[in-house]
């Protein structure tokens, strides 16, 4: 096995006994990077120089017994709405031409110091606000769509051009994108992870999490993202917990809520029938399935949008009027569009929030989990506007990809999507796994013990 | 059909245009005719929240995923 297809927990073993040099290993994912980038397009900027002076310093730091963590000597992507000093944070927008951030995010400040070595910024669809990221090919069929907006880092993740990356999620950006390439992405609980430096989508919808090739390593990362943060008004402290699944694959006493309703309507058939058989395998380890109804699941999209739009045309208020031109068209629209929603509409959506907040609070004191696909249907060519489902609707590839997905930004509840098989024409399936607030280590567990019962994802042809 | 459904229908561009001018944007003139289009989906798709009876409900401008409980363990 080349290093740049180690996992996180394989690279860090192997790092940790010295079997591994983090230049080796920095190295093997640059030249990984140089030899799908130019299919892929994956990455908004690529930082070989930064990334391995950090190796050297990882290599000579661990040389005289300070090894700092499991994400020492690491190789990672960053979605490029992540501040790093000094570097621009293009948002992959020509409205941010010129930009040079500051300081370090918060996310970006603490990798670092875990000894991460960051090879590059990974594109997202501009200014997040967009769910297929057109700059990018998917890793398994690059005329299909990355998925988005978190799209780079799901490619590059998927192709081993980073051992793992960060997203964003406020519809489905983390969790899309890593369906659509075959990846694990964890969206974790509101205000787990610190958004101080991220440029936002909508402030109330925001999370950042981790994208990767297995759940145990999503778990190595978290841990290393969490933990309060005063600049970002939203940052809770973080529970006592090790996030790292334990070895086995028991899941004797877990309670897997099936949903009835929402999450099977208008979902590809090899989709449905792939997840269907990822939740047996879940209850052949010993998981109780229990039949759950989604709450409110009328109201998801509304409310999606009624918090989304207005707070996303806020954060644009000043640009939109200096540089129009710069945006893209489908995120220009949307932006100028959502100066028409009222006030009343906004709020409204804030107390459908309250309510579904509280819904499923109640469906989750019955369950541990809850088991549904990710998306309703895999990645579609490039430039698909819609799909036609069973029963005659019609329905947008953007509004299809996120609709699974946005309950878990409104709710806040995390939510990590594990590789489940591939459709007929071999692209990945993703199955989301949800939890209860702060319940990350109980999804985690969920999806390690899929994982280890032989199903994970292989790496994607890429190049 | 329920006014709330006609009301897209009813924003013609050139209200739509009145409208973001209020909000401080002006639009251009060949920007109206989109944007009243997708202010129109927008607005049909949120409205639907209409049908709610929200009670003694407040917003959740800001709140703590794991509700009370959470916060009172911090």
């Amino acid at each position: 096995m080349r290093p740049y297809e180690l996992t996180v927990a394989d690279a860090a073993e192997a790092v940790r006994t010295r079997r591994l040099s983090p230049v080796e290993l920095v190295d093997s994912v640059l030249e990984r990077v140089e030899r799908v980038e130019p299919r892929l397009r994956a990455f908004a900027a690529v930082t070989a120089g930064p990334a391995r002076r950090a190796a050297r310093k990882a290599e000579a730091e661990i040389a005289r017994g300070a090894l700092r963590g499991p994400l020492h000597g690491i190789p990672a992507g960053l979605k490029d709405l992540i501040d790093v000093a000094g570097m621009a944070t293009t948002a992959s927008s020509r409205v941010r031409a010129g930009h040079r951030a500051r300081t370090d995010s918060t996310v970006a400040a603490r990798l670092a110091a875990a000894g991460v070595a960051f090879v590059g910024k990974t594109h997202t669809h501009e200014f997040a606000y967009g769910l297929t990221t057109p700059q990018t090919g998917n890793a398994w069929d690059v005329e299909r769509v990355a998925g988005g907006s978190s799209g780079g880092s799901a490619v590059a993740v998927a192709a081993g051009a980073a051992a793992f990356a960060l997203g964003t999620d406020t519809g489905g950006s983390i969790r899309v994108p890593a369906a659509l390439n075959g990846v694990v992405g964890l969206k974790p609980t509101y205000g787990l992870v610190p958004r101080y430096g991220v440029t936002s989508l909508a402030w109330s919808l925001d999370h950042v999490g981790p994208l990767t090739r297995t759940v145990e390593d999503s778990a190595l990362v978290l841990a290393a993202l969490v933990g309060h943060d005063p600049r970002d008004p939203a940052s809770v402290a973080a529970p006592a917990v090790d996030y790292r699944p334990a070895p086995g694959t028991d899941l004797t006493g877990l309670r897997v809520g099936v949903p009835g309703n929402y999450y099977f309507d208008r979902v590809d058939p090899e989709v449905e029938a792939a997840v269907r058989r990822a939740i047996e395998r879940l209850e052949e380890l010993g998981a109780r399935l229990v039949e759950v109804e989604i709450p409110m699941a009328r109201y998801v999209q509304a409310t999606q949008w009624g918090l989304m739009v207005p707070e996303a045309t806020a954060y644009h208020e000043r640009t939109l009027r200096a540089v129009p031109d710069l945006y893209g068209a489908d995120v220009r629209v949307l932006l100028e569009a959502g100066e028409l929603m009222s006030a009343g509409d906004y709020i409204r959506a804030q107390r459908a929030r309250t309510l579904m907040r509280q819904a499923w609070r109640e469906m989750l004191d019955t369950v541990d989990v809850i088991a549904a696909p990710t998306t309703p249907l895999t990645a579609v060519k490039a430039g698909r506007p819609t799909v036609t489902w069973a029963d005659g609707e019609v329905e947008s590839v953007s509004d299809a990809y996120v609709r699974l997905s946005a309950p878990a930004d409104i709710t806040g509840v995390p939510a990590l999507t594990v590789p489940v098989g591939r459709d007929s024409a071999g692209m990945p399936i993703g199955m989301q796994l949800m939890g209860r607030p702060f319940g990350e280590a109980t999804v985690l567990r969920a999806g390690h013990a899929y994982e280890l019962a032989g199903t994970a994802g292989a790496m994607a042809p890429a190049a | 059909m329920s006014a709330a459904d006609l009301t897209p229908s009813d924003l013609t561009p050139s209200e739509a245009a009145r409208w973001a001018a209020r909000s401080g944007l002006p639009l251009a003139e060949d920007r109206h005719t989109e944007v009243a289009t997708t202010a129109g989906h927008i607005h049909s798709v949120v409205s639907l929240l209409r049908e709610l009876d929200f009670g003694d409900t407040p917003p959740s401008a800001a709140y703590r995923a794991g509700g009370e409980q959470h916060d009172a363990a911090l």
